[in-house]
């Protein structure tokens, strides 16, 4: 499966490089030998230390990061050395590639990481509170520090220092969400306590509340001080699915989405940046928008129209007319070149990650790393939603990664340690139960014949 | 904890479920809606990337190339060409990196490649390697008609003026021309400030070429509306046939005590004459008088089968002609300034065509159309024309009634179009039409703007050949300024044909 994804992103890259000026590429063995070795090396860490892992794992989040350097080379290469089209933007040098594929390394580094030192995911349980604070304290850094070290293009996520910026947020998720599994894991019984019973549904008791609220309220701070409908919406959506697993009662999805609506019904009216997002999505053609405030999403669902079923072919298409094409808008420019057929294959991959995390979570026993499978593959589902359905017109739009395949260390890192978490849950659930020691002297094995 | 987790499983599947639907809708459903956004960059982009399908006229059997894409040497970019620009200006229009007009807008999506029918060819094409390419269309334009138009219309003293062809068994139109033109060659380049600039000089230049006048102008129709007039009193039985004795005073005193007087305050033959008589010396009393007697709500009726009182897509959009239900336009003093072709009736060239095509094809009126077919890049004919009834103005024997009064405006030496369009002048060719002279402007103060219908009439039982409409403005008598540009264009279009 590993070497099939690994075959797909070589065809890509060659048929990007053929598309965008008629000819092989030059850095041909560079690149793709280099993400092949990263692959491979992946590969045999995970038969090293998690033997019984999900096989579909690793390669289905290869395939996703390799193409998404493919089309960040595509993009970085427009409008350079005689190639068509303009240049995307002036946050795009020649070196994107290469860092991208840098942090490909890093965030293999991290996964193994994670196999090596984590042998049971649930270990991490003793870490509840350490890892809730830093979690905490990541994502409320880029809220404290000045904006010339936090905002980029409005939204306050980063922590930018020199050269160097990291989105903190991306990694705030995992650790909250082992927070959650491990707060959760103590709590479930004292959350699940019938309250009174109306209309079908258990409400828990007023005072069994006070976790939710202070999630909620945490995620419309969020919201207000970072201005990022997105990171909210999925900081939210995580702990509030997790609570659901964790208790199995709908009431908690219900009072959940309840209070995310009227948050965001309260945040559109008090802030202008929110309101306008309801604005572009609501009406994205109407009058002079196209040419102002949905400029971005109006050139990204153009592109994927021009792409129409088949696309226009790696490099034969205009990506570039879209801003932030190579973070935000990927989607689109795999839907303009790659075609309908492109995306949902896109989809499909990404559909099958979040399910084989899911199927992780259902067979493994441990109720920790039960919880947190679920928890880490809904949000990571969620994630492509937001995204996905931001840029697609299907939702109002906010800014969050396309993982695997948007430009960014932060979020390429942060999501290779999810799918490492993933691959060691994954390995506990199908690793066969031990044998019980057997005295092979004494006990004679009889086979019915 | 797995009965939650399954249902947040079906729940991370339905939220897939909606990407997947939304991308189909996006990329599947909505992509030709959204490539005709406007400021759509990459519509925009493409379309100067691959050969645009080529406009032809051959309407009389011999084809000529009116707009073609040429590749600009050492760029991959094709640009439009307009062979002879000035010439087909009214009828191609422009084709420019910001705006279209004329059949380069009306029929784009074929020319360009982008429709719905090409889909198949384009997708074969994207398969194996060759370029996209538009379809052509081919237009029932007459080369020698239009180039005679053009001269005509160029040689008549500067005057604004357009003239309009049609075959009245079909409606193909066979010249539609208008002065002053432009050359659209002038707006094909690809340089935005030269572009303005020109664009500016045309949009500002107070002579208007970029106006069509042939089917964006309406002039009053003047005597020529006294067909309309005659057809309504043949049709409802007031007048018996052309023989028919009307009362022609040289004064007629309307009910609000105005007087209606015939050109130049001449007398009408006896003051009693035979409708015929009335006709061919164009007598505005006789007329008058029968406008206020068929009332005009029965005028408009017989405007509205003539074609008037809509709009029409030929496919260049055309504006109504119009008998206009203005307020008080029922008091038949009005009428009988109405029944004459003045008071608020308004009417394009075409819908002089119109009328003449309507009595030459025995009283049915086909509905104009420029388009003969499109042919696609693979030769295949994906769209020919099938020439519609628009209505049937009158019945055949009207038709009839009407054709021998237009046949006595150019044949009898009383005619008013005896002299520029009689047998003499046309060299031997049948002409039947009625002049008009109408006066125009804030109390008429305007020049007179000169008007000629006319058709020839089918001979042996066979189809009428062309109906020509005319509209000189300023030009002064119809029968003079306006009746020799119908000649000179059925002059060509015969000769080319026979």
């Amino acid at each position: 499966m590993l070497l099939f994804a690994v075959a797909v992103v070589l065809l890509a890259y060659i048929a990007a490089s053929l598309g965008l000026r008629g000819k092989l590429p030059s850095g041909l063995p560079g690149y793709i030998v280099v993400f092949a070795l990263i692959m491979v090396g992946a590969h045999v860490a995970v038969r090293r230390f998690a033997p019984y892992a999900d096989p579909l794992l690793l390669p289905l989040a290869a395939l996703l990061n390799g193409l998404g350097i493919v089309m960040i080379y595509r993009l970085q290469e427009s409008g350079r050395q005689g190639n068509p089209g303009n240049l995307v933007s002036p946050v795009m040098p020649t070196s994107t590639t290469l860092y991208q594929l840098v942090f490909t390394g890093v965030g293999i580094v991290g996964l193994v990481l994670v196999l090596a030192l984590i042998s049971e995911a649930r270990v991490l349980q003793r870490y509840t509170y350490t890892l809730g604070a830093v979690g905490l304290l990541l994502l409320a850094i880029p809220a404290v520090l000045p904006a010339s070290h936090s905002a980029v293009n409005g939204a306050k996520v980063w922590i930018i220092f020199g050269g160097l910026s990291v989105q903190p947020g991306e990694f705030a998720r995992l650790a909250l969400a082992v927070f959650f599994a491990g707060y959760l894991v103590s709590k479930r019984d004292v959350l699940a306590l019938a309250g009174r019973h109306v209309l079908g549904i258990d409400l828990p008791r007023a005072r069994d509340l006070g976790p939710v609220l202070i999630a909620w309220a945490a995620s419309l701070l969020i919201l207000i001080f970072e201005t990022d409908i997105g990171q909210s919406a999925l900081f939210f959506g995580l702990f509030v699915v997790m609570l659901y697993i964790a208790t199995q009662r709908t009431s908690w999805l219900l009072i959940g989405v309840g209070l995310f609506l009227a948050g965001t019904f309260i945040t559109a009216n008090l802030s202008s940046h929110v309101m306008e997002r309801f604005t572009i999505w609501l009406h994205p053609f109407q009058g002079s928008n196209p040419l102002n405030s949905s400029f971005q999403l109006v050139q990204g669902i153009e592109g994927m129209a021009y792409g129409g079923l088949f696309g226009t072919g790696l490099g034969h298409g205009q990506p570039y007319f879209t801003p932030l094409v190579q973070s935000d808008f990927i989607f689109t420019a795999f839907g303009e070149e790659l075609g309908l057929v492109g995306v949902m294959a896109l989809l499909l991959v990404f559909g099958l990650l979040v399910q084989r995390g899911l199927r992780a979570a259902l067979a493994v026993k441990d109720p920790f790393s039960k919880l947190l499978a679920g928890g880490l593959s809904f949000v990571l589902g969620l994630q492509i939603f937001v995204i996905v359905g931001g840029v697609t017109g299907l939702i109002p739009l906010t800014g969050v990664t396309t993982p695997f395949l948007s430009q960014g260390g932060s979020s390429l890192v942060a999501s290779w340690i999810l799918v490492g978490v993933l691959i060691r849950i994954s390995d506990s659930a199908r690793k066969p139960a031990p044998q019980p020691i057997q005295d092979e002297g004494m006990t004679q094995v009889v086979r019915a014949a | 904890m797995n009965r939650a987790i399954l249902r947040i499983s079906l729940a991370c599947l339905v939220l897939f479920a909606l990407l997947l639907l939304n991308v189909n809708y996006v990329q599947g459903f909505e992509t030709t809606k959204l490539a005709d956004e406007p400021h759509n960059v990459r519509v925009f982009d493409a379309q100067f990337t691959y050969q645009r399908g080529a406009i032809l006229a051959g309407g009389d059997g011999t084809e000529v190339k009116i707009a073609d894409s040429r590749l600009i040497k050492g760029t991959d970019v094709y640009q439009r060409y307009y062979p002879d620009g000035k010439i087909y200006a009214p009828v191609t229009g422009y084709d420019t990196i910001y705006g279209k007009s004329g059949i380069e807008q009306a029929e784009n999506s074929l020319l360009a490649g982008t429709d719905p029918r090409l889909t198949v060819h384009n997708f074969t094409a994207l398969l194996t390697g060759k370029q996209k390419q538009g379809a052509a269309v081919d237009l029932t334009i007459s080369p020698a008609a239009q180039t005679a138009a053009y001269t005509a219309l160029t040689n008549d003293g500067g005057h604004a003026a357009a003239v309009v062809a049609i075959q009245p068994s079909t409606g193909a139109i066979l010249a539609l021309a208008s002065y002053p033109t432009f050359n659209p060659n002038a707006l094909t380049t690809f340089n935005g400030t030269q572009f303005d600039k020109i664009d500016n000089q045309l949009l500002r230049d107070p002579a208007q070429p970029l106006l069509n006048r042939a089917t964006q102008e309406t002039y009053p129709p003047g005597s020529s509306f006294k067909i309309i007039t005659s057809s309504a009193a043949f049709s409802t039985g007031k007048v018996a046939n052309p023989s028919t004795l009307v009362p022609a005073p040289t004064v007629l005193t309307l009910p609000n005590g105005n007087h209606l007087i015939n050109d130049g305050g001449e007398t009408c033959f006896d003051g009693n004459p035979q409708i015929i008589q009335a006709f061919y010396q164009s007598c505005n009393t006789a007329f008058g008088a029968l406008g206020i007697k068929l009332t005009a709500p029965v005028l408009r009726n017989y405007s509205s089968q003539f074609g008037m009182n809509k709009p029409l897509s030929i496919p260049l959009p055309v504006v109504p002609s119009v008998l206009p239900e203005v307020k008080g336009w029922t008091d038949p003093s009005l009428t009988a300034f109405s029944a004459i072709g003045q008071f608020n009736d308004a009417v394009t060239p075409l819908q002089e065509a119109m009328f003449s095509a309507a009595i030459a094809n025995h009283g049915t009126l086909q509905y104009p159309y420029l388009v003969q077919q499109v042919v696609g890049p693979g030769l295949s004919t994906i769209e020919r024309a099938q020439p519609a009834t628009l209505s049937q103005a009158v019945s055949p024997t009207v038709a009839g009634y009407v054709q021998s009064m237009m046949y006595q405006v150019t044949h009898n030496p009383g005619g008013t179009a005896y002299a520029t369009a009689g047998p003499q002048a046309t060299g031997g060719i049948t002409i039947d039409g009625k002049t008009g002279t109408a006066q125009n402007g804030i109390s008429n103060g305007n020049l007179n703007d000169a008007v000629f219908t006319c058709f020839v009439p089918g001979t042996n039982g066979s189809a009428s050949p062309i109906a020509v409409g005319v509209i000189v403005q300023g030009g002064g008598f119809g029968a003079d300024a306006a009746a020799p540009i119908a000649v000179q264009v059925i002059k060509a279009y015969l000769g080319a044909h026979s």
